[in-house]
């Protein structure tokens, strides 16, 4: 058990949890009986090779696409009845600035369908662009930033409206190496300070391992659980730890 | 201080085409009778003359607002088509040897049957600018409105946003730089086309008193005109249009700051 689990009470309830859920594209079944539970402030990696379902089963979790069968329950809601969708929050693969906004109004997207004040907004994007370092590009266009740079923002704009679940949809896989791990330790900072529950798809067994506090592996045609690994490794994780490359070593033998 | 030099010198070039131009009007003037061609003195007599009659004001506003009453409609009805259009891909596939057609209709065949349909009226020259424009702005805003990004309106779906909110967030943005092309494109077509209409149906505005000096062999009245004209639309060109457009499209430019 890592640390984080063992603070929270026994009975704690999950945050996000999947009940049998099922899913079919056309006569292909992508996913099969997922049952799955992720407890406040914990961070679940969906680890698999491509065509496991691990994004659908995340578009799934964001009430994006309906699935089949199955529950699916956030903070105690049924999907269909939850209407508290700010407070979650959604990280394309690709950081989808709008090249028409400046950094600081594509912030602010993720705020326009609230009912906050103007002045609030404005007070939220401001703290959000500090919050990942980028308070002084608010006025740049996109196009006029690094990759890393957008990354961030969108990170920005997804944590704007104050979440309290993130889910990323292997978010960082397009940057380098060094911009990815960077990275890293923003949304661990970032899921300390706030306390979010974050889910996150990957294929990339080592991002798993350094951010994870729990990994579900998945396994293609049907897509479905093949193994819950915890990682108790202390924080922070250095990939270049001992530790980490053998964690990482077995995991890769199970995917 | 390297713009500035820039500008300037963007300026003096300008000036000397313009001297040359001048220079070139002047010697090829002094050969030829002036019924042929006008000189500049000549001509601005004659700009001088149009001035202080009294149609002037009323032809150039009658013609303007044949163009922007046919311009208007050729909007509203081009972006409204190009729209649905765009939504849907039965409906263009359904459509679309229609926009051939239009494109390949001249507009002199239009202002003839405008002519047989309307007669001698405003209505005349709006049709052939409606005819000639509204294409250009409907292939247009079809084109922006399939460039929409997926990943885009996505983005507001994940935000919950509604399709209204979507229309205006994402799908606006996109096909506007799409319409200010065509809008422009077709302004200018539009534009010209009037004149050819007013000649043939109409009993004023600029292209009925073109044809009128025409007919009158009053050749450094058509002259007059054309450098009255020319000058109108450089200035709405370059005083509104462009600025306006540099405006709206800043996001676009890769020399920002």
């Amino acid at each position: 058990m890592s640390a984080l689990l063992e603070e929270l009470p026994a009975a704690a309830a999950p945050a996000i949890a999947l009940r049998q859920v099922g899913k079919h594209f056309g006569t292909q079944e992508v996913l099969k009986a997922i049952s799955l539970n992720v407890y406040p402030g914990e961070i679940v990696a969906l680890l698999g090779a491509s065509g496991c379902g691990k994004s659908t089963l995340l578009n799934i979790i964001s009430g994006l696409l309906p699935a089949d069968n199955g529950d699916i329950v956030l903070q105690g809601e049924a999907v269909a009845q939850f209407s508290q969708w700010r407070q979650v929050a959604y990280l394309f693969q690709e950081d989808r600035l709008l090249p028409w906004r400046t950094v600081r109004q594509n912030v602010n997207f993720a705020l326009e369908n609230s009912a906050l004040s103007r002045a609030e907004r404005q007070r939220r994007v401001e703290a959000a662009l500090q919050l990942v370092g980028m308070a002084q590009v608010g006025n740049k266009w996109p196009h006029q930033l690094s990759g890393g740079m957008r990354s961030r923002i969108a990170l920005a704009r997804s944590l704007v409206a104050e979440p309290q679940i993130l889910l990323m949809d292997e978010p960082l896989s397009k940057l380098d190496p060094q911009t990815r791990s960077a990275m890293h330790d923003e949304l661990l900072r970032i899921r300390q300070l706030k306390n979010m529950t974050v889910v996150m798809v990957t294929h990339d067994v080592e991002e798993a391992v350094i951010l994870a506090d729990r990994i579900v592996i998945l396994q293609p045609n049907p897509g479905r659980i093949k193994q819950f690994v915890t990682v108790t490794l202390p924080r922070p994780r250095l990939p270049t730890s001992r530790d980490v490359a053998e964690k990482v070593r077995l995991l890769r033998m199970e995917v | 201080m390297h713009k500035s030099r820039r500008v300037l010198s963007l300026i003096v070039q300008r000036l000397i085409l313009l001297a040359a131009f001048f220079l070139l009007w002047l010697l090829a003037a002094r050969n030829m009778p002036a019924f042929v061609l006008p000189g500049p003195e000549k001509t601005f007599n004659a700009l001088l003359m149009l001035w202080r009659n009294d149609t002037l004001l009323h032809d150039i506003g009658v013609t303007f607002s044949r163009v922007f009453s046919g311009f208007l409609l050729a909007t509203v009805v081009g972006t409204l088509a190009g729209l649905a259009l765009g939504a849907s891909r039965r409906l263009a596939q359904f459509f679309e040897p229609l926009l051939a057609v239009f494109n390949t209709v001249s507009s002199a065949i239009w202002a003839i049957f405008a002519i047989i349909w309307f007669g001698i009226s405003n209505a005349t020259t709006v049709f052939v600018v409606f005819m000639t424009s509204m294409p250009l702005i409907l292939t247009n805003v079809w084109q922006g409105a399939q460039t929409v990004e997926r990943q885009y309106v996505e983005l507001a779906r994940s935000f919950r946003m509604s399709r209204v909110q979507t229309l205006l967030k994402i799908y606006l943005p996109t096909i506007l730089p799409y319409f200010f092309s065509g809008a422009r494109l077709a302004f200018g077509f539009g534009w010209r086309v009037s004149l050819v209409a007013e000649t043939l149906g109409a009993s004023d505005g600029i292209g009925y008193r073109l044809r009128q000096a025409g007919d009158l062999v009053q050749t450094d009245q058509v002259f007059a005109w054309t450098l009255l004209l020319v000058s109108l639309m450089l200035l709405l060109e370059g005083g509104l249009l462009k600025p306006l457009e540099r405006r709206l499209f800043r996001w676009k430019s890769h020399t920002q700051e």
